[in-house]
């Protein structure tokens, strides 16, 4: 089997007292889109900062493409692209030459920052300060910095947070097109959609704890109820919801009982969605 | 790599538009006053009038007692020789008749300026350029009409070389070290921007080790620092005499302020603070400046200032002919104060990123 492109193994941190990460461990696939999902306060970016060698764990071991964060950190960062939770951008500079920085520091070879600036959607507005950009295009500028050396690995802290959907999209088509290369990128979100629809496994972090880590389909598998809504009408011309779970031995029986007896108005199958389960897991919500 | 940085540095520095306007005005602006300070040994800025026009004359008269840096001749022939034997004049004016109806009418009239001797041509030019500039205030309609004054020049008495120091001579080294000073307050700031937007972050947990990074805001400082003492030495002709030990000179005070600057970065908290340490460094590192210029205020306790070390090495090589082994313990300092405060500039800041 290929070594782990992310390997945790029981890490910590606390800030003075603050616990923030409380003994994190997981692998991950190379190519793997991992979503780590959790409310404000949960330990999402003191993960992402250790990971990519801003802080350095109090306990425990992680490596990168099987270098180690702390000995090799260095070479890690060589290899990886990080989108920063808050954007630090050279605000009295264009974005190309934002970009062309870094790939000259970075020491690229024939960089076209025409071209990214293109794809992340900021074509024909690259050559304006960055002071004057919306929240969404630095926020787009950010993911184009961290694509600059064309990294193995993403590592993008809340992305998309408070951008217009435009912005968003777009940074949901980037994070697309940087998995079909092989790219591995570690999200953290608090958007249980998000999670879901561009994660391959998704993590959920509560309270610097991971407390459940797996696919969106098999989380909503083992946590959630699927339910079938069947609305009929009443005798009177009111019309009743009943709720018959998809996972029971008689639900067909049920089901054709109502059909055989009622007048149906509607049927909808329903999913938990992430948020659902991760209610049911920690007793809070994503918002929190 | 670090070249990629410090051209990076100097681009942000050049648009701030405070920095730019300082740097750029402040080389021209030193310049100016050190050529306007004329080059005699008895700090003389006064100007001597002789008005023919028996009108204008009381008037001027009363103004003159007013002001006391003006003194009016009765005649031409006295002026000049006030000028040539008291030296308490840079310049003379001799005003023909007629010539304040002339002004008033817009038209052209000469008038004859008489330079002590040692006043630098470049002094006589702009004195002449504020004449214009005055004659045409005096009268806004013929502002198009520039005034033609005729500085016939003649150099009365010898030129004093060799004679004690004059003013614009003190000064000099005052002025190096003020221009270097205002690098300070460009380095702090840019040091601290870096670190408070969180680009330096970006730059360290990307392409760059701690190291390349602060060794790229020193070179950047270095490079600023010494690139505008080089153009005031090369203009004003000093690098002829020792070069070799005034580059050096040059150099340790660029690096002293380098590390004053990452010092005075490492004590701000944010980007506002650092303009209130920045003024209160650059008015505590002004005060050995003062020493040089007024030689009784030089005390002992201004050499706790390390800026002492800097202006009193540029003073004692240019005014009176010091050579390395006067200075080697002022160089030494100024080395061990850059390396001292550059390090714990560094300590404290790497802390924030
Ligand atoms: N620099 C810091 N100093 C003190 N406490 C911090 C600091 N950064 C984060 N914390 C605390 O650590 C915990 C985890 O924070 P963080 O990793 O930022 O969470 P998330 O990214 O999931 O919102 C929170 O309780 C937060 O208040
Ligand atoms: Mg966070």
């Amino acid at each position: 089997m290929a070594q782990p492109a992310i390997s945790v193994n029981d890490l910590h941190y606390s800030y003075g007292d603050t616990l923030a990460v409380d003994g994190i461990s997981f692998d991950v696939e190379e190519g793997e889109v991992i979503g780590f999902l959790g409310p404000n306060g949960a330990g999402k970016s003191t993960v992402v900062k250790m990971l990519t060698g801003q802080l350095t764990p109090q306990q425990g071991s992680a490596s990168l493409l099987g270098m180690d964060i702390v000995k090799e950190r260095k070479q890690v960062q060589q290899e990886i692209g990080i989108a920063f939770e808050t954007t630090n951008l050279y605000e009295q500079m264009s974005a190309v030459e934002n970009l062309e920085l870094f790939a000259k520091l970075y020491k690229v070879a024939s960089f076209d920052a025409i071209t990214l600036l293109e794809k992340v959607g900021l074509g024909g507005r690259e050559k304006e300060h960055v002071a004057g950009y919306s929240k969404g295009m630095k926020q787009r500028l950010m993911m184009a910095r961290a694509l600059v050396s064309d990294p193995k690995m993403l590592f993008l802290d809340e992305p998309t947070d408070g951008l217009d959907p435009v912005s968003t999209e777009t940074i949901h088509a980037l994070i697309r097109t940087a998995t079909q290369n092989g790219t591995t990128v570690f999200l953290t979100t608090h958007d249980m959609v998000e999670a879901d629809k561009l994660s391959d496994r998704v993590a959920f972090l509560n309270q610097g704890k991971i407390v459940a880590f797996d696919t969106p389909s098999r989380l909503k598998l083992s946590f959630g109820m699927r339910a079938l809504k069947v609305e009929i009408e009443l005798p009177d011309g009111g019309a009743e919801v009943r709720e018959l779970s998809l996972d029971q031995d008689q639900t067909a029986q049920d089901l054709f009982e109502l059909f055989k007896n009622e007048r149906i108005l509607t049927v909808h199958s329903e999913e938990a969605t992430l948020e659902d389960i991760f209610f049911d897991i920690t007793g809070r919500g994503l918002q929190g | 790599m670090i070249g990629t940085l410090v051209v990076n540095d100097i681009k942000l520095f050049f648009r701030n538009r405070f920095f730019a306007i300082v740097t750029a005005i402040g080389v021209v602006f030193y310049l100016a006053i050190y050529f306007l300070i004329p080059n005699q040994v008895n700090e003389s800025l006064g100007v001597a009038f002789f008005i023919e026009d028996g009108e204008a004359s009381p008037l001027f008269q009363r103004l003159a007692e007013e002001t006391g840096d003006y003194t009016l001749f009765d005649t031409e022939a006295e002026m000049l020789t006030a000028i040539e034997e008291t030296g308490d004049y840079f310049v003379g004016l001799s005003f023909p008749s007629g010539v304040t109806a002339a002004i008033a009418r817009g038209e052209e009239l000469d008038l004859n300026a008489y330079y002590a001797p040692g006043v630098p041509a470049e002094a006589k030019q702009i004195f002449h350029d504020v004449l214009v500039l005055i004659a045409n205030a005096a009268n806004p309609d013929v502002l198009a009409n520039l005034q033609r004054f005729n500085d016939t020049e003649v150099v009365l008495g010898n030129d004093m070389t060799g004679a004690p120091l004059s003013f614009r001579d003190r000064i000099l080294p005052l002025i190096l070290m003020a221009t270097v000073l205002m690098e300070i307050f460009g380095l702090a700031t840019l040091l601290t921007r870096d670190i408070e937007n969180g680009t330096a972050r970006a730059l360290i947990t990307g392409p760059l080790r701690l190291h390349e990074f602060f060794a790229g805001k020193a070179l950047m400082g270095m490079i600023l620092a010494f690139g505008q003492l080089l153009i005031l030495g090369i203009v004003t002709g000093i690098l002829g005499r020792a070069p070799l030990l005034i580059l050096t000179t040059m150099l340790l005070g660029s690096f002293l302020m380098v590390g004053m600057g990452f010092f005075v970065a490492a004590i701000s908290k944010n980007n506002t603070s650092v303009l209130a340490w920045a003024v209160i460094a650059l008015i505590l590192m002004m005060i050995p400046g003062l020493s040089v210029l007024l030689p009784g205020l030089a005390t002992g306790w201004m050499k706790v200032i390390p800026s002492y070390y800097f202006v009193d090495s540029l003073h004692r090589i240019l005014n009176f002919g010091a050579g390395w082994t006067d200075l080697g313990r002022n160089l030494a300092l100024l080395l061990a104060v850059g390396a001292g405060t550059l390090a714990i500039g560094t300590a404290v800041t790497r802390s924030r990123f």
